[in-house]
């Protein structure tokens, strides 16, 4: 590069030649800085010239010709009282130079030198030639602040402008110091809050306010996502009772153009501040149309919670990198107040359903008599173990002279408190009816006239069994209601029981019978729902029916009592299952 | 182009960078992009230090902000002076990165 200053009475000049080189560049702008810096143009100016002249020089040199690549780019600099003017001589074909300058989409790499150049010089014009073509850049000066001693007085004018422009300065600096400071003291202010219950809504509203009034915003739309991201809902606007519909995030996409959807799309912030970019067709543009502003999609890790919109009048300035700052700061410290509260949410349901559960057992403990009543030469245990915390199996027994009693045996379709429900409608329902408890098939027959409905309407249904004991007459009788076969054991034999009839809840209406069996001195009678024989073991293989029967039958040989009996089968079960979780309740009554 | 790169967590730290221009913007973006390994998904450049800065290295730096964004992350110019910054936004290229001041 070589220079060569000049000077004339009402201007100072500067010429550089460069080789057609873009590591040439930095240093020639470099050198006009100096130039400029020397004669006092303003810093402003200075940084405003060498940027222009670097981009001009970039493109005279990226384009030159291939066979004037050896010829040197010229460049010549004037400093006038008002006006710094730049000349590039280059050796390109030449081109248009625009009538506008726009800028390219943001993610193009190029494009943008001509859109600097016209910017930060106001006045450019582009000759083209034979031998080569110029562009004259003439950069306004503005007054540099004068040296005491040196400088005369600067005239009424040249102050007012320094006083304005001192004025933006600090106006704008001010206008910093002040987002950075109301942004600091709202989210601590919110934050201390969170000791308290959280009401997510107005604390959404009131946190956003603020943000209007620190980013001089307009307005502010906040929707979430739903947890599968497929949807987004107004969770709060800056106008309540804001009437804009779900956006379904794919659906939208490709039906229609939708700022906010784009946003959760590519992850990134969308700007509206072109006329095309909010369409009246955008759920957004129809309700804000002529505003300006972006949407902000914001995420907790990778989860997508929502999308901030914010805007304003055409009219007013465009965001500041310093108020988009705030808002980005407001929407990610707001994205982890909801996930907080959400989280908060789902602990407090998860406690009110281990509290209801624990209710719910604590009816169904109570509906399990801790002692059994008894008849004399029969003894009776019962054991009942639920595969969640409240089941749907139970037993009763209940007592109806010194020598008869009636047992029951029941279990409710389903598990969990609605199992649990039934079964103590039915329990209730059994005991008041004692007039037909001599009667199982009858107790039964009524007992489903009174629960049909209330079963049906649930798409519920219950298998139960009664027998009638009568210890004097050493006999029993029998009804089911769908229920697993009732067993007898003898010594040397075991025999099932299984009246016929359906379980309560299919039919209004529907017929059951009465069995009897005689109960001989050593026999053992055993009532109990399948999941005794769906049980299963490690390896999968089912309990079974016949276990069960060859089990009761070998205690009939054996002296051991109700309660041994039932100590009994519950360790077999237990054995054979091997510590496995129960699928099923379990529950059985043996009287011996 | 002498860079100064460091990793901490999941962002590469870039630093060193007196000006980006057409002479080394494609050097800069082809340093930092080889720094980017994997798992690697945002990028910082501390620009404290930059005085100037041209649209073939605004160019490097969306270059950039495209890599990052294929792993969800994203580019922050850390501290740029009140004249680079400015020219960020007069090319409103304060919309796809973030601009972090201390």
């Amino acid at each position: 590069m070589s220079e060569s200053p000049g000077q004339s009475s009402r201007c100072s000049g500067l010429r550089l030649s460069l080789a057609c080189d873009l590591a040439e560049v930095r240093p020639a702008t470099l050198a006009v800085r100096g130039f400029l810096t020397e004669h006092k143009v303003s810093e402003q100016d200075v940084a405003a010239c060498e940027l222009a002249m670097a981009e001009a020089c970039n493109n005279a040199i990226s384009y030159a010709a291939e066979s004037r690549r050896r010829d040197p780019i010229k460049v010549e600099v004037m400093c006038h009282p008002a006006v710094v003017e730049l000349r590039i001589f280059d050796h390109t074909s030449g081109f248009c130079w625009p009538d506008e300058l726009a800028l390219p989409d943001p993610e193009n790499e190029s494009g943008r030198g001509l859109f600097l150049i016209q910017a930060l010089t106001g006045n450019a014009e582009y000759f083209r030639g034979e031998s080569g073509n110029i562009l004259v850049m003439r950069r306004p000066r503005t007054p540099q602040q004068a040296h005491f001693q040196a400088a005369p007085a600067p005239n009424p004018e040249e102050l007012s402008r320094r006083l304005f422009e001192n004025e933006q300065v600090i106006t704008d600096l001010a206008e910093e110091l002040s987002s950075c400071y109301e942004s600091l003291s709202a989210i601590f202010r919110y934050g201390a809050e969170q000791g308290k219950p959280p009401e997510l809504e107005d604390f959404s509203r009131r946190l956003l306010g603020d943000l209007l009034r620190i980013t001089a915003a307009d307005w502010f739309v906040l929707r979430l996502a739903d947890p599968q991201e497929s949807r987004l809902t107004v969770f709060t606007a800056s106008e309540p009772g804001l009437l804009l519909d779900a956006l379904e995030i794919g659906v939208a996409f490709r039906t229609f153009r939708s700022v906010e959807v784009e946003a959760t799309l590519t992850r990134r912030d969308v700007w509206f501040d072109q006329p095309e970019a909010l369409l009246s067709t955008d759920p957004l543009g129809a309700l804000k149309p002529g505003s300006i502003g972006l949407v902000h999609p914001f995420y907790v890790g990778d989860s997508l919670v929502g999308t901030l919109a914010v805007g304003k009048s055409r009219l007013r300035t465009p965001f500041t990198a310093a108020k988009i700052n705030v808002v980005h700061a407001f929407a990610d410290f707001l994205a982890i107040q909801i996930v907080n509260a959400r989280l908060q949410e789902e602990r407090v349901n998860t406690l009110l359903v281990a509290r209801d559960l624990e209710i719910a057992q604590n009816i169904q403990r109570s509906l399990l008599l801790g002692t059994l009543p008894q008849l004399p030469q029969l003894e009776l245990a019962g054991y009942c173990e639920s595969a969640r915390q409240v089941g749907g199996d139970f037993y009763d027994v209940i007592k109806l002279s010194d020598s008869t009693l009636l047992l029951v045996i029941a279990d409710v379709m389903g598990k969990g408190i609605p199992a649990a429900m039934f079964a103590v409608i039915l329990r209730s329902l059994l005991r008041a009816l004692p007039e037909l408890t001599s009667r199982p098939s009858e107790l039964l027959a009524r007992t489903n006239q009174l629960l049909f409905d209330e079963l049906s309407k649930v798409d519920m249904f219950i298998t139960a069994q009664l027998v009638f004991v009568d210890a004097r007459s050493r006999r029993l009788v029998a009804a089911s209601a769908g229920h697993c076969p009732m067993l007898i054991a003898t010594p040397g034999q075991v025999r099932t029981l299984s009246p016929e009839g359906m379980p309560l809840g299919i039919l209004p209406d529907t017929p059951f019978t009465d069995e009897t069996a005689a109960l001989d001195p050593r026999c053992r009678v055993l009532l109990y729902t399948d999941g005794l024989t769906e049980a299963r073991s490690p390896s999968g293989e089912l309990f079974g029916a016949e276990r069960l029967a060859a089990w009761l039958k070998q205690t009939a040989a054996t002296s051991c009592t109700a309660a041994e009996l039932k100590d009994q089968l519950a360790e077999e079960l237990a054995k054979f299952q091997a510590n496995m979780a129960l699928n099923d309740d379990q529950t059985f009554l043996i009287m011996a | 182009m002498n860079l100064k790169v460091q990793i901490k967590g999941d962002t590469l730290n870039v630093g060193g960078i007196k000006e980006l221009s057409a002479a080394n913007a494609n050097d800069f973006r082809d340093q930092v992009r080889a720094a980017m390994i994997e798992p690697l998904r945002n990028i910082e450049i501390d620009f404290s230090q930059a005085l100037f800065l041209d649209s073939c290295g605004l160019g490097a730096l969306i270059s950039l902000h495209k890599t990052v964004c294929s792993r969800k992350g994203i580019v922050r110019l850390l501290n740029p002076a009140v004249p680079v910054q400015q020219i960020l936004e007069l090319t409103r290229m304060h919309r796809i990165f973030e601009i972090v001041k201390d």
